[in-house]
């Protein structure tokens, strides 16, 4: 009998971790994508939108083609692609970024509730599996062994981030576009062009982000699936404090918040779960606070996010 | 003699009616340090600013190693091997000196940047890792950073805008042997962009004078010219003055006692200084930009309140009162930064004219437009201001208008006390003169002026009294009529007979 | 190869918001009727029934304006905010709690005349909204922090929250599968004026009227603009910016807090996740397609409202309701790009 219980917690618990990884995979991406706009000085309040917008157009094709290749191809390259609104509007006619993000959001819900109307309900006849071929996991080990190949690329993306971004002529240079326009113009670094590009790999990362949402978190689509995804994803980089490995540890902490939510009453505990769906927010406003009063403002922010550049030539 | 590197000429350039260059003349030698001296405002920075590509200028041509330039840009001059140090540094604070030197697309050491580095910190005397953050560096090790970012970018014509003026002494001593080692060992050509004498005779071989956007004096040779020749020419002639100096003087308006001020960077930007201006007086304070003259008008005017020592208008301490206490004991304040501080950008010429009183205009949360606009109006027929469209914002104005619509502002209530800052500065003549005219007459009016200004002529012509201003303290005080430009311009560069 | 130099104008047209907004619908409409062909539907059709049903009627233009009292008072809160150049993405939120706090005092008050217990709850949703964005507003001023991703982040506090109420200790036993809060008495329900259309609207007209003063006519506003101007000229006119901003965020959150408040009397009766379907986020295109003017507000918020209701009943002929948002982000989309021809000049530099 106890044996028994024990075993019970024990999957309970794998299954927890499992539902951390698969959370805390969805919001990294995103939020990694994000984080690179960032440092090149583009803030994007679109992130939900693009994921949206990723979503609905892979699940589309998955259910179309049934080629799960394409259909994570087509929702990277459709979610940049409606990124490069964003970019075109703030970074060539140099508009206010904050608007322009916005309702990049509203536009990418209502477009892909518009498009994916049709495809409520249906189901999904692939579905991305695991790597590795693990039934019945008993160990974390082989919980991770078998997460997804977007798992897989996930941690692939934020190793090459980290490095690019530190370690490279190519990173270094976007992120001194992100910390000062004038400085970076002096050095003859292409502003707009970086920006621009950075912009979109944000939003084929968060194209992939949305991909990994419909064709293996929830395997179908809804409207309003993303559920505030974006915006934790946001707070993610915050968090993060702009930096990709401590982005990711926010995304575990985040997503085990997430996958806790549901599943507090198991464990006896009173807790609400919408208490819980809440915290993301209530710490990354915390850790901001405290860091521009204890860090006398150093963030981590890009000091030149949000601000239109153009060279006064006269 | 060397062919020239660069040669410049006929170059003219006008922002709306003013004439920053006007039919200039200049050229580079290889491998020589050349000084570039004026006033601030005689068209120095906007000679640079055409050099390195960021002005386009109206007349004139460029030659660069022989070749005519047709078009140039930021780009292109940096292409050309031109490369400049402005007086705001261009550094990324968050990254290290390396990220800082080698990131640019022109930079040449990419594959040996350690004995790069190596060589050049020897050459600056700079003891760092290049690892270490811009942000953890001094203002001196900074400027070094920068002047370094320029040999690193490949660039052989080297535009130094006022590089000591954030120096040491020890520091640019330290400096002149580092650009000296630059222009023979590497034959690199350099020009130091400056208003101070001292440094100009120690650094260069050869000293170019400009003055209200002529150049002056071309190709002089540091040795053989003197100190008090390039003052005449630095200054120009200063006229004798044209207006009444019989003017009555009553009751002591304002006083400022034993002011000190240490600012946020912890240096010493006021000792000590103390002054007293009566009703109908006009005292001036001459000195070079950056000594402490800003400091000392915005503590009198409440902006700054942590200082050490008093300030009394109209017998009244306001020591450590803001501004509107000042405000009601009718003192005026007509700051050196025009747009930006007496204006706010971005806001409508109507707005901006009420700055001063727009309390007056008010009726309990009410602010009625018309007294506004009346007042506006006021304002507009007295000075005679052009503002073609009072809802536009305040930069659709002239620099001459906005100016006038400033001194309007705060003098249209008669103040008792002025504050005036380099009230003149990039003004055309005839603008000039309507804005003295109304200092004389405010003077004649009873009002206490206190006039900042770098224009000798200016300060002899409009004060009864004249103090110099160095290094944060009063290094002369002296009545106009027994002032000469000489001693007053020696004081000003820190020579102190 | 050619090459642009963009440069700012000095003179901006004074109609360029007003045009922009045009510019920017034609697009909207333009991309609205691509999306109908493919679809296969006859955009004319779908229009002019999107026309019929949103004013075509007393009713249905009451239904109109209804939807705009959220999306008017929630966009003037947001240009009250912007008058210091500080953004309010926290509308949503505002809206929320606005409505939070209303329930929290009806809970707990009891007043015999009904018109002054409305006050109250009207008054209690307006201080709601203040309390909401009290923090941001506070954390701004004091250390300087972000108010965009602090107001960003509240409203999914708030909307937390709310779930966690209706689902717990407000949780209405008679709404089996629906959570939401008990309905509060029909005496608290504002009434009407004409037809469906509440005294709500009224209430927005009034402090559409309100914000007007305060922006245009009073010192209050004239200070915050030199303030949002240049904080160095506000110093220099003794103006403290910090304390205009503190006030301003307030004044503005509490904006946001009446609409949700007025959406509980008037058309929820109880809170709910229905308080706001993204009326906090359609408010900033309102406010923002405007220049953030509170008159453009008024009447740029009654046109998104017509198109909301518009675009809620064009579904039962079997368009999707989502184009009607479409709609209102591309017209902002479109203006934003209008405006940048009304505010840039490119030359054009032959490249040799």
């Amino acid at each position: 009998m106890k044996l028994k219980e024990l075993k019970m917690i024990d999957v309970q618990f794998l299954g927890l971790i499992n539902a951390t990884l698969q959370a805390a995979t969805l919001l990294f991406i995103a939020a990694l994508g994000e984080l690179i706009a960032e440092k090149s000085g583009v803030l994007n309040l679109g992130v939900e939108g693009m994921i949206s917008i990723g979503a609905v157009s892979g699940f589309i094709t998955a259910i179309n083609t049934e080629n799960l290749f394409l259909s994570i191809l087509v929702g990277i390259v459709s979610a940049s692609l409606f990124s490069s609104i964003h970019a075109f509007v703030t970074v060539i006619l140099k508009q206010d970024q904050t608007v322009s993000g916005l309702i990049l959001t509203i536009l990418g819900l209502s477009l892909s509730s518009l498009i994916g109307k049709k495809y409520v309900g249906k189901k999904l006849n692939t579905k991305l599996e695991g790597v590795f071929d693990i039934e019945n996991p008993s160990n974390i080990l082989e919980i991770i062994l078998g997460q997804n190949i977007i798992f897989y690329i996930a941690i692939i993306l934020m190793i090459v981030t980290a490095f690019v971004l530190k370690r490279t002529m190519f990173g270094r240079r976007i992120e001194a576009i992100g910390e000062d326009l004038k400085s970076a113009d002096s050095m003859g670094l292409k502003i707009g062009k970086t920006q621009f590009i950075a912009t979109c790999v944000g939003g084929a990362f968060a194209g992939l982000s949305g991909v990994y949402l419909t064709l293996s978190y929830v395997p179908y689509w809804t409207d309003g699936m993303t559920s505030g995804r974006g915006w934790i994803a946001l707070a993610l980089v915050i968090f993060g404090g702009w930096k990709p490995y401590r982005t990711a540890f926010g995304a575990l902490l985040f997503g085990f918040l997430e996958a806790l939510g549901p599943r507090l009453q198991t464990y006896g505990f009173e807790m609400s779960p919408y208490i819980v769906k809440i915290t993301p927010y209530v710490i990354t406003i915390i850790v901001l606070i405290l860091l521009t009063i204890f860090k006398n403002g150093d963030t981590g922010a890009p000091k030149n996010i949000g601000i239109p550049f153009f060279r006064e030539n006269r | 003699m060397k062919n020239p590197i660069l040669e410049a000429k006929g170059i003219s350039k006008s922002f709306g009616n003013i004439k920053a260059l006007d039919d200039v003349d200049f050229f580079l030698k290889k491998g020589i340090i050349h000084g570039l001296l004026g006033e601030n405002g005689a068209g120095k920075s906007s000679l640079m600013n055409i050099l390195s590509g960021i002005y386009i200028p109206e007349k004139g041509t460029l030659t660069i190693n022989g070749q005519l330039i047709k078009r140039l840009n930021p780009d292109l001059a940096s292409s050309y091997g031109i490369g400049m140090v402005h007086q705001e540094f261009r550094l990324i604070d968050s990254f290290s000196i390396k990220d800082n030197l080698t990131l640019s697309k022109s930079n040449i050491y990419q594959n040996d940047f350690n004995e790069a580095f190596a060589k050049y910190s020897d050459i600056f005397a700079l003891n760092l890792n290049s690892m270490t953050p811009i942000s953890e560096l001094s203002v001196g090790e900074k400027q070094k950073v920068e002047i370094m970012k320029l040999i690193f970018n490949n660039s052989s014509i080297m535009l130094l805008d006022e590089p000591t003026a954030v120096l040491t002494p020890q520091e640019t001593v330290q400096l002149k042997e580092s650009l000296e080692t630059l222009s023979q060992e590497d034959e690199k050509t350099i020009v130091l962009i400056t208003h101070k004498l001292k440094e100009i005779k120690d650094f260069t071989e050869t000293i170019y004078v400009m003055k209200n956007g002529k150049m002056v004096a071309k190709d002089l040779d540091t040795k053989a010219v003197s100190d008090t020749q390039l003052i005449e020419l630095m200054m120009g002639e200063v006229k004798t003055s044209k207006f009444d100096k019989n003017n009555f003087k009553g009751d002591t308006k304002l006083e400022a006692v034993d002011i000190s001020f240490t600012s946020e960077q912890d240096i010493k930007t006021l000792q000590n200084v103390s002054l007293e201006i009566k009703s109908g007086e006009v005292l001036g304070v001459a000195g070079v930009s950056g000594n402490g003259q800003v400091e000392l008008a915005n503590i009198i005017c409440g902006i700054i309140k942590d200082f050490e020592g008093r300030v009394i208008v109209k017998t009244k301490d306001v020591t450590g009162k803001g501004v509107k206490s000042r405000k009601k004991l009718n003192l005026s304040y007509i700051p050196e930064n025009r747009l930006g501080v007496g204006l706010a950008p971005g806001v409508s010429v109507l707005d901006n004219s009420a700055i001063k009183e727009y309390f007056q205009a008010s009726f309990g949360p009410h602010l009625s437009k018309n007294v506004l606009l009346n007042s506006l109006n006021d304002l507009i027929n007295k000075f005679s201001i052009k503002a073609p469209d009072i809802k536009a914002e305040i930069s659709t104005l002239s620099g001459g208008n906005m100016q006038k619509l400033l001194m309007g502002r705060e003098l249209i209530s008669n103040p008792d006390v002025i504050i005036a800052a380099q009230p003149t500065r990039g003004l055309d003549v005839s603008a000039v003169d309507s804005i003295h005219n109304l200092i004389i007459d405010q003077r004649d009016k009873g009002s206490a002026i206190l006039l900042i200004s770098e224009d000798l002529d200016e300060l002899f012509k409009l004060s009864d009294r004249l103090i110099v201003m160095y290094e944060g303290k009063v290094i002369t005080e002296i009545e106009t009529e027994l002032a000469t430009v000489e001693n007053i311009g020696l004081a000003m560069a820190g020579i102190n007979e | 190869m050619n090459k642009f130099i963009i440069s700012k104008k000095l003179y901006r047209n004074e109609l360029a918001t007003f045009y922009s907004f045009l510019i920017g619908f034609l697009i909207a409409i333009v991309i609205g009727s691509i999306i109908l062909l493919i679809q296969s539907k006859n955009p004319f059709d779908v229009f002019s029934l999107m026309l019929k049903l949103s004013i075509g009627s007393v009713n249905s233009l009451s239904n109109s304006l209804n939807k705009a009292i959220p999306l008017i008072l929630a966009g003037l809160g947001i240009a009250i905010i912007n008058s210091v150049k500080l953004w309010n993405i926290g509308a949503e939120g505002q809206i929320f709690f606005g409505a939070i706090a209303l329930n929290f005092v009806y809970i707990n008050t009891s007043i015999e005349n009904s018109y002054l217990y409305i006050l109250l709850l009207l008054a209690s949703g307006f201080i709601g909204g203040s309390i909401c964005i009290f923090l941001p507003a506070l954390s701004k001023v004091l250390f300087g922090v972000n108010e965009i991703i602090t107001t960003l982040l509240t409203n999914y506090i708030v909307f937390g929250l709310t779930i966690y109420l209706i689902n717990g200790v407000w949780k209405d036993p008679n709404s089996l599968n629906f959570p939401a809060a008990a309905y509060v008495s029909e005496s608290v329900y504002l009434p009407t004026v004409v037809g469906k259309l509440s005294s709500g609207f009224l209430i927005c007209i009034l402090f559409t009227l309100i914000a007007y003063y305060i922006k245009d006519k009073s010192v209050f506003g004239y200070e915050m603009r030199i303030a949002g101007g240049s904080t160095l000229t506000a110093v220099y006119a003794g103006i403290s910016a910090k304390q205009k901003s503190f006030v301003a965020m307030l004044i503005g959150g509490g904006f946001a807090g009446l609409a949700g408040a007025i959406e509980l009397l008037s058309q929820t009766h109880r809170v709910s996740t229905g308080i706001s379907q993204g009326f906090g986020y359609t408010a900033i295109i309102v406010a923002a397609i405007t220049g953030m003017r509170p008159l453009g507000i008024f009447l740029v918020g009654s046109l998104f409202g017509a198109l909301a209701i518009g675009g809620s009943v064009i579904q039962t002929i079997g368009v999707s309701s989502y184009i009607s948002d479409i709609i209102q982000a591309t017209t902002l989309f479109g203006a934003l790009i209008a405006q940048f021809f009304f505010s840039y000049e490119i030359k054009r530099v032959k490249d040799d």
